[in-house]
C-alpha cells in the first residue's frame, strides 16, 4: 500500500488541504470556508480528497498542521505557517528569497535561503491593516464583492488616497470618497494602495532581497499586486494557487517526515 | 525540583519572599514611626541616586516594581482602567496608569497601594515620561517633587554634561537637607555607596553565572532575583541574599544543573518582563528546551558604579544608565551578551507601554543580527497590561523562530 501526507492550513478565513504522495508529488487538495470550526471544515475537506482518490486513512502516513487552527487539528505535528509557507514557496520558487503573504487577518514578511529554510520574518497581526479583512470591509462600504475589488482597482483612472491605517476610520474616508463623488475603482485603488504601503513597511524591516513571491489569499487580487510591486519596486512572483501554498508546505514537510 | 517541563526552584526563594515582604511592611510601618523619628518616606523612580536618600535616612518605595506586583497578582487592568476614566491615556506606560489607578482606587489595588510618601524624586534617565508621572503625583497627593534631569547620552559622558548632574545633586543635598532637618553625612553616603556597590558586584556575578553550560538561570529567575537590587538596593538584607544565591548558583554550575530541564537553545532578553505573562510566554521556550540565560533589563542594575567622590560618582553613575544612551550603545551591549554567553538567538520584547525601551529595538535587531549571525525575533506585547497580549499571534512567531533555531 502506498503512503501519502497530508498538509492542512487552517486560517482565520478558509482551511485548505494538500495531499502529496510518497514520491512528494501534490496530488490533490481543497479549500473552503472555516468558519466556526477550521477543524471539522479541514477534516471533512481531508475525507472529500482521500474519498475521491480512492485512498484509505490508514494510507496516510503523516499529517502536519499549521495556521491559527493548527493546535486543534489532530496532527503528527504542528508548525508554524511561517516555515511552512516558505517551504511551500521554495518548492514553487526556488530562487524566492522574499516571500509576501497576505492573509485574511494577518500579513508577513518572510525572508529565506534556497531550499525554504527560514531566516527572519516580521509579522502584522495586531491590527487589520494591510490584511485580508480592511479589504473585505472596505468592499463592503462600496457594495462589491471581495473578488471584484482587484480588478476594479486596476482600472482607476486617478488614485484616491485613504490615509487612515484605523479600520474605522479609512471606512468613513471611503464613504466621503463616495458622497464626494468619487468612482469606485478609484477608491478601491487607493484602499490597495493602502494594504499595499502597510506590507511594504514589513518588507522594508526584514530587508528586500529578489526573487519576490506573493502569496496567500490576497495575492489574488491585482489591485494589490500592482500597487505593491510599485512600492517596493520589484516585480512579484505569484503561484497558481496563491491560498495553498502554506498548506503544501506542510504536506511537504509531512512528507520529509516520513 | 524539576517536574515535568517545569522549573527547577531555588531553595534561597523563601528567603527572597520574607526579604520582600519585610521591604513592603516597612515601608507601612514608616508611616507610623517614620514621623517621630524624623524618617521620611519617599516614592523614587529606578534610576533615582537612592544612595543620596538613604543617607538622609529616608526609607524609598519604587512605583515601578510595585507596578509590576500589581500585574503579577492581575490587578493591573482594573487599575489601568480607573486610571483611563479619569482621563489618563491608553498611551501612557502601564506602571504609570496601574500606579495612578492604584491612589484613585485603593481597594482594588494589592496591598491596597503603597503607603503614602512624603516626598517624590524623579530622574529622566529611564524615560521622560516619570516626568510627567511624578508631577501628576505631587498634584495628586501635595508632596514635594524632587527632579534630576540627566541628559541623553549620543555618545560617552561628556564633562558638560557630568558637571550639571552634579550641580544638581548639590542642589538636591540643599533640598534634602531643609525637608529632613539633617546634614548630609558625607561618611554615610560613602558606606551607603559601598553597599550598593557590595551588592551590585554580587549581582553581576550571579548573573555571570549563567555563561555556564546549561545556564542555572531562565528569564524568569533573573526577573524575580531582580527585586532586591531594584528594591533594597544598598542594603545589608540585600548583600546577605544575594550572597546565598551566589552560593545556590554556582552550585548549580558545580553539578550542571540548568535552569530547565534540557537545554537546548540559549537566548539573550531585551526589554523588560511581560509580567501578566511570565511563566505562560516562558513555558513556550521551555517547553521546546530553549533557555532565556541573560537579559538587558535585569541588566541594567548591574552596572558598576562610576570612580569618583560621592557625589561626582552618583552623577556619572545615573547619567550612564543604559536606556539614556544611543541605539549603537545599545546594539553593542547586546552584541556583547550574545558573544559572551554564547547565544543562538535573541528574543526582543516590543514594548507598547516603554518608548524608550522599545522605539529603537528594529534598528538594533538589524545590527545584532549583522554582526552576530545569531537571528531576533520581535514580539509585540505590554510590561503590564495583559490587554496588548494576542496569545495565538505570540505563539506563532514564538514557534516559527524556534523552529529557525531548531532542526523540525
Ligand atoms: S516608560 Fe518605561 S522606563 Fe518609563 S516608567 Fe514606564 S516602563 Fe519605566
Amino acid at each position: 500500500m502506498e503512503d501519502f501526507f497530508v498538509g492542512v492550513d487552517i486560517g482565520s478565513l478558509t482551511a485548505k488541504v494538500v495531499l502529496v504522495d510518497a514520491q512528494g508529488q501534490a496530488l490533490a487538495w481543497a479549500v473552503d470556508r472555516s468558519g466556526y470550526s477550521g477543524r471539522d471544515v479541514a477534516q471533512r475537506l481531508t475525507q472529500e480528497i482521500l474519498e475521491e482518490k480512492g485512498i484509505k486513512v490508514e494510507q496516510i502516513k503523516v499529517t502536519v498542521a499549521t495556521g491559527y487552527g493548527r493546535v486543534t487539528y489532530p496532527a503528527e505535528r504542528e508548525v508554524s505557517e511561517i516555515t511552512c509557507q516558505a517551504k511551500g514557496i521554495a518548492h514553487f520558487f526556488p530562487g524566492a528569497r522574499t516571500v509576501i503573504d497576505i492573509g485574511g487577518q494577518d500579513s508577513k514578511v518572510i525572508k529565506v535561503l534556497p531550499g525554504g529554510k527560514v531566516i527572519d520574518f516580521a509579522m502584522n497581526d495586531k491590527c487589520a491593516a494591510g490584511t485580508g479583512r480592511f479589504l473585505e470591509v472596505m468592499a463592503g462600504a462600496l457594495e462589491v464583492s471581495l473578488e471584484e475589488v482587484g480588478a476594479l482597482a486596476v482600472k482607476a483612472e486617478e488614485h484616491k488616497a485613504i490615509s487612515s491605517f484605523c479600520t474605522v476610520f479609512a471606512e468613513s474616508e471611503v464613504i466621503s470618497h463616495v458622497s464626494a463623488g468619487a468612482l469606485k475603482p478609484d477608491i478601491l485603488a487607493g484602499v490597495c494602495d493602502s494594504v499595499a504601503a502597510r506590507v511594504s513597511a514589513l518588507v522594508e524591516r526584514v530587508g528586500l532581497e529578489p526573487d519576490v513571491v506573493f502569496t496567500g489569499g490576497v495575492a489574488k487580487n491585482a489591485g494589490v499586486a500592482k500597487a505593491l510591486s510599485e512600492q517596493i519596486g520589484y516585480p512579484l512572483l505569484i503561484p497558481e494557487n496563491p491560498q495553498i501554498t502554506a498548506a503544501l508546505g506542510a504536506a511537504l514537510l509531512a512528507w520529509g517526515m516520513g | 525540583m524539576v517536574e515535568g517541563k517545569k522549573y527547577r526552584q531555588f531553595r534561597v526563594n523563601k528567603h527572597l519572599k520574607r526579604l520582600m515582604a519585610k521591604h513592603y511592611a516597612l515601608g507601612r510601618y514608616q508611616r507610623y514611626w517614620g514621623r517621630p523619628l524624623h524618617r521620611k518616606l519617599a516614592w523614587i523612580t529606578s534610576g533615582a541616586p537612592v544612595e543620596l536618600l538613604r543617607a538622609f535616612k529616608i526609607y524609598s518605595v519604587y512605583p515601578e516594581q510595585y507596578g509590576a506586583i500589581c500585574s503579577t497578582a492581575k490587578a493591573t487592568e482594573k487599575l489601568c482602567q480607573a486610571a483611563e476614566a479619569a482621563g489618563y491615556s491608553q498611551d501612557l506606560c502601564s506602571y504609570a496608569r496601574s500606579h495612578i489607578g492604584s491612589i484613585l482606587r485603593p481597594d482594588l489595588a494589592p496591598m491596597q497601594g503603597l503607603p503614602k510618601p512624603d516626598l517624590l524624586v524623579a530622574c529622566n534617565n529611564i524615560c521622560g515620561t516619570v516626568l510627567k508621572w511624578y508631577e501628576a503625583l505631587a498634584h495628586l497627593l501635595k508632596v514635594p517633587l524632587l527632579v534630576l534631569d540627566t541628559p541623553y547620552l549620543p555618545g560617552e559622558l561628556t564633562e558638560h554634561a557630568h558637571q550639571y548632574v552634579l550641580e544638581q545633586l548639590q542642589n538636591m543635598v540643599r533640598q534634602l537637607e531643609n525637608l529632613t532637618g539633617r546634614k548630609l553625612d558625607m561618611q554615610d553616603l560613602k558606606r551607603q555607596m559601598a553597599r550598593s556597590a557590595e551588592m551590585t558586584k554580587f549581582w553581576r556575578e550571579i548573573r555571570e553565572l549563567a555563561q555556564a553550560h546549561p545556564s542555572p538561570l531562565n528569564g524568569p529567575d533573573l526577573f524575580i532575583q531582580m527585586a532586591p537590587i531594584v528594591a533594597v538596593r544598598g542594603s545589608q538584607e540585600g548583600i546577605d541574599y544575594y550572597r546565598k544565591l551566589k552560593a545556590e548558583t554556582e552550585e548549580r554550575v558545580r553539578r550542571g544543573e540548568g535552569a530547565i530541564l534540557e537545554e537546548k537553545t540559549r537566548l539573550v532578553w531585551d526589554n523588560i518582563a511581560i509580567w501578566p505573562k511570565l511563566f505562560n510566554f516562558t513555558k513556550m521556550f521551555t517547553e521546546r528546551g530553549a533557555c532565556f540565560v541573560t537579559d538587558t533589563y535585569s541588566g541594567g542594575w548591574a552596572a558598576e558604579l562610576a570612580s569618583g567622590d560621592p557625589l561626582e560618582s552618583l552623577a556619572a553613575t545615573y547619567t550612564n544608565i543604559f536606556l539614556n544612551r544611543s541605539p549603537e550603545f545599545r546594539a553593542r551591549q547586546m552584541i556583547e551578551l550574545v558573544e559572551a554567553y554564547e547565544a543562538d538567538g535573541f528574543v526582543m520584547h516590543s514594548n507598547r507601554s516603554c518608548k524608550p525601551y522599545s522605539l529603537v529595538q528594529e534598528v538594533i535587531r538589524r545590527r545584532v543580527m549583522e554582526k552576530t549571525g545569531v537571528p531576533g525575533l520581535m514580539v509585540e506585547a505590554d510590561m503590564a497590561d495583559p490587554r496588548a497580549y494576542a496569545e495565538e499571534s505570540v505563539r506563532t512567531r514564538v514557534e516559527a523562530f524556534l523552529e529557525t533555531l531548531q532542526a523540525l
